[in-house]
């Protein structure tokens, strides 16, 4: 009875997940990109702070993607494991 | 009798179904928001913003986790202590079909509750998740006192 609408709005969710998906990649690059500028401009006049700085933001970031991309996945898996039959 | 409600049953199973289905949907979507906004936060240099988020991807797991384990125990132990039946008759079958829908009715109404606060959480509002916790009791409450009032309704209009 509610497959229909069911269905439309997986579609929809499908839509906005896979926008999310790429507007995450195109943040994590440009972040990556702003990084890596202020890791060179940083080795450019020696601030040597500056650089490890831009170092550790680019491994956060990577972690936040892989983060984003390998953990997100997996517990939705786990959620739709312990998705429930109506208890009545 | 027993086909209306097993009819009725049968929607509010399919409706159950479809809600937490979607809000299975809604609550990824939510959790890639919040992610987007830490990555973005923290290319920004907003450590508020990121713990902000971080904090709100946790609530998000654990709400998704209360709404899929927490809701049908709770459903469960409440309806295992509800009378199905305290009469005869036709009284003794509004009972049954009232004890029924009651339960069906309060389970979907927590569920929706859920639902509404991971929605919020997934278009960046707030999570109003008290406001889901205050939901779920007053359905509980509402089966609790209902639970009170069909045997009491036998006995005043069809004890055998």
């Amino acid at each position: 009875m509610f497959d229909a609408i069911m269905e439309q709005i997986l579609v929809i969710a499908r839509d906005a997940w896979a926008f999310m998906a790429g507007l995450l990649i195109v943040v994590a690059l440009l972040g990556g990109l702003y990084y890596i500028l202020q890791g060179t401009a940083g080795a450019a006049f020696g601030a040597s702070r500056m650089t490890s700085t831009a170092i550790i933001g680019v491994i956060g970031l990577v972690i936040v993607v892989l983060f984003a991309f390998l953990f997100l996945p997996q517990i939705a898996e786990m959620l739709k494991s312990f998705q429930p039959k109506p208890p009545f | 009798m027993s086909g209306i409600t097993s009819l009725l049953l049968s929607f509010l199973r399919e409706a159950w179904i479809a809600l937490a289905g979607a809000f299975l949907a809604f609550a990824m979507l939510a959790a890639i928001a919040q992610v987007l906004r830490v990555s973005s936060a923290s290319v920004l240099g907003a450590n508020l913003w990121v713990w902000q988020a971080v904090s709100a991807l946790v609530s998000i797991i654990v709400l998704g986790l209360f709404a899929f384990l927490g809701i049908p125990e709770i459903m469960r132990s409440v309806q295992s202590s509800f009378p199905t039946a305290g009469g005869c008759g036709p009284i003794g079958e509004l009972g049954t079909l009232a004890s029924a829908l009651i339960g069906g009715l309060a389970a979907l109404r927590m569920l929706k509750a859920m639902f509404a606060s991971m929605f919020s959480a997934s278009i960046g509002g707030s999570s109003t998740f008290a406001n889901a916790l205050i939901e779920c009791g007053e359905a509980i409450f509402g089966m609790i006192l209902a639970s009170a009032a069909v045997p009491l309704a036998a006995y005043f209009l069809g004890t055998c």
